[in-house]
């Protein structure tokens, strides 16, 4: 029964490292850019989250909100910050992004204080028996199937809108892509939308699970992220996904078993250094 | 033309540094200051706001009553982010450019670590307000605590566990040096009380996801849990041990010490014990008062970080008016006389100029803090003493 609890609580954190994640995978496919400061829309998300459903009392809407603005702030960032740069070597994109991201956190501090923010009355907090003394958060339940149901939805238009397939095209080759009249623009502009968005969805669930949102809390996130994409074979949206929840599994086993020896932030990467020794190019890479 | 413009930079360099020498000394000398090395962003910054409030505070009363031979006292402030790789060069140039003849910890362990040698270096007393390795006395004969150790604190624990008449513990342990020196406090009694430890389970200082270790402790079936960390942590960590069904009463530290803990914990923090130097429900006018002019000042909750923030500040604002504004040995000397009645109980100084004294158990009741004992063991809760 154990085992079964350690599972699950890990598929909740592996949803949450997949919606973060994924966003991220989709940036480094397009563009070839680490975005660090992915995080910060994270955390930009959390913040509108909480501030909206204490507002309205709706989470719901908080997710309307959140999703919207952190995906707004994220083409900006894209538009303003990535794109005067985007015929520099990768590096500058990484290092603007890394200031980026030092930056967004002061300025949370700044606007919203440094002791963080808390739901006033936090949603889908109540206790859900499953079966044989197992009990689940409503919170952690509703991670699961949101983020199962977000992946399905994205998947769905992907593989079968224009704009979803015109975005494929233009990670796999984008000179052809363009010839054949893709606007780059738009798609990059939606690429980083959808990301950005993802990374809010994340962060509202963050908080309503942890009932806590600070100005810190996505410097774990900013780097683990990249593991997972590099685990899941950089810019592969399959890769990142089973990569994100194979981590959750591992690091809910190992906080618990090697919690002593390894750090629970340290297992991500004594994960990516073991299975890079075996597939330098990532776990779950095609090619 | 590049030869004269240099010559001329040169020139202005050196009649700034000039302008810089002849004022430097002179407004150290017009006016008493107090350096304080607080985290006022990062990781700590929210402890850090409530440090300041306390120091603030301390140095307006004194303010308010004259100041030092009728000159205002004035507090310089430095941001050390609560790692010592910045409160290195914050101390520093408190210390040569400011010229502060006092130093207080405002910080966590770390940074107050990395502070300490060079207060002791330059023989300027430094006191710490709520850092708690024993490291930072050891420094030397300039360093003073006004807080319990952390090793007195886990004794305190492990007495309270004792108390409640529960045997079987799980510790949960935050990994760094604030949870290290309570877990050995915590295990050292524990065996002199006859407790079980269960298990032990550590995190680190980022992670607010407990689920796996709550999912162990409900196996393990424990009479209680004796968890350290700092609201932030405690919070979601509390909050998640209940979801996960785990009905065992908690024992939590002076890190828990906040009403934001309560806010974050919400319902779950109904009945949680708490450890630490400042007690809402105490009779001492010192206490009272305290808690009456923070609400003034500040308008929010006073905790134990900014009651051991104000405490240090006055204890060093205490020692300058028995020198008159002296600093140096006779300063450190004055301290280290001094008996003074602090919001966080009676204050006086054994040879390793750490404080012994009373610990106080507070319990969250109807959303605050409220008082449910107070430990009194001075062999127990006896401060290290300097190793002849």
């Amino acid at each position: 029964m154990l085992y079964v609890e350690l599972i699950a609580q890990g598929l909740v954190q592996g949803c949450i490292y997949a919606a973060i994640a994924l966003g991220l995978t989709l940036v480094y496919g397009l563009l070839r850019i680490l975005h660090v400061a992915h995080a910060a829309l994270f955390t930009l998300g959390a913040y509108i989250g909480v501030l909206t459903t204490n507002a309205t009392g709706s989470l719901a809407l908080a997710f309307v909100a959140a999703m919207l603005v952190s995906g707004v702030a994220g083409v900006a960032v894209f538009r303003l910050g990535y794109q005067p740069i985007l015929n520099r070597p990768p590096f500058v994109a990484l290092i603007a992004s890394i200031g980026l991201y030092i930056a967004a956190e002061e300025i949370f501090r700044i606007v919203f204080g440094a002791s963080g923010l808390s739901f006033v009355a936090a949603p889908l907090q109540s206790q859900v028996p499953i079966f044989g003394g197992l009990q689940f958060k409503q919170a952690e339940i509703a991670v699961m199937l949101g983020t199962a149901l977000i992946i399905a939805v994205l998947a769905y238009l992907q593989n079968r809108t224009r704009i979803g397939v015109a975005c494929q095209a233009t990670v796999s080759d984008p000179q052809m892509a363009e010839s054949f009249g893709v606007s780059l623009q738009m798609v990059r502009d939606i690429n980083f939308f959808v990301g950005s968005a993802l990374a809010a969805f994340a962060g509202v669930w963050v908080g309503l699970l942890n009932n806590l949102v600070e100005p810190t809390m996505g410097s774990v996130p900013a780097y683990k992220a990249l593991a997972i994409i590099v685990l899941g074979g950089l810019g592969s949206v399959q890769g990142t996904l089973l990569a994100a929840l194979t981590l959750g599994i591992i690091e809910s086993f190992g906080t618990i078993y090697l919690g002593k020896v390894l750090d629970r932030n340290a297992i991500a990467f004594a994960f990516l250094i073991a299975v890079l020794l075996v597939r330098p190019q990532g776990m779950f890479a095609s090619k | 033309m590049i030869g004269w413009k240099k010559t001329a930079r040169h020139c202005a360099a050196v009649a700034l540094a000039a302008v810089g020498l002849v004022t430097g000394p002179v407004s150290a000398q017009t006016q008493t200051k107090i350096g304080f090395n607080v985290p006022l962003t990062g990781f700590a910054a929210a402890d850090g706001a409530s440090a300041l409030n306390g120091a603030k505070l301390a140095i307006a009363q004194a303010n308010a009553n004259g100041g030092l031979g009728g000159k205002p006292i004035e507090l310089v402030v430095y941001d050390d982010q609560g790692i010592a790789k910045e409160a290195v060069p914050a101390v520093t140039k408190m210390i040569e450019k400011d010229g502060v003849v006092v130093g207080v910890s405002g910080s966590y362990s770390g940074s107050t670590r990395a502070a300490a040698s060079i207060f002791q270096t330059a023989k300027i007393p430094y006191v710490t307000a709520y850092a708690i390795h024993p490291e930072i006395t050891l420094a030397g004969d300039f360093m003073f605590r006004v807080s319990a150790m952390g090793e007195v604190q886990g004794r305190a624990g492990a007495k309270l566990v004792n108390d409640l008449g529960k045997k079987k513990v799980v510790i949960v342990t935050i990994k760094n040096d604030f949870g290290q020196a309570l877990a050995a406090g915590f295990k050292e009694a524990a065996v002199k009380f006859g407790l079980t430890i269960q298990n032990e389970y550590e995190y680190g200082l980022p992670d607010r996801q407990f689920g796996p270790i709550a999912s162990k402790i409900k196996a393990d079936n424990p009479d209680i849990i004796y968890a350290s960390g700092y609201f932030y942590t405690a919070g979601p960590l509390v909050s998640q041990l209940r979801s996960a069904g785990i009905t065992a009463p908690i024992i939590g530290q002076e890190g828990y010490d906040s009403d934001k803990f309560i806010e974050i914990a919400g319902a779950a923090s109904e009945g949680v014990y708490v450890t630490t130097s400042l007690d809402r429900d105490s009779d001492a006018a010192a206490t009272k008062s305290f808690l009456t002019e923070y609400k003034k000042a500040t308008n929010a909750g006073p905790d134990m970080v900014a009651a051991s923030s104000y405490t240090a500040v006055a204890v060093a604002i205490e020692g300058l008016k028995k020198t008159g504004g002296k600093g140096g040995d006779a300063l450190r000397d004055a301290i280290a006389g001094l008996t003074y009645d602090s919001p966080i109980g009676k204050l006086s100084f054994n040879d390793l100029h750490e404080v012994a004294k009373d610990v106080q158990v507070q319990i969250v009741k109807d959303k605050a803090f409220r008082r449910h004992s107070v430990i009194s063991d001075p062999v127990l809760l006896a401060p290290p003493t300097k190793k002849k």
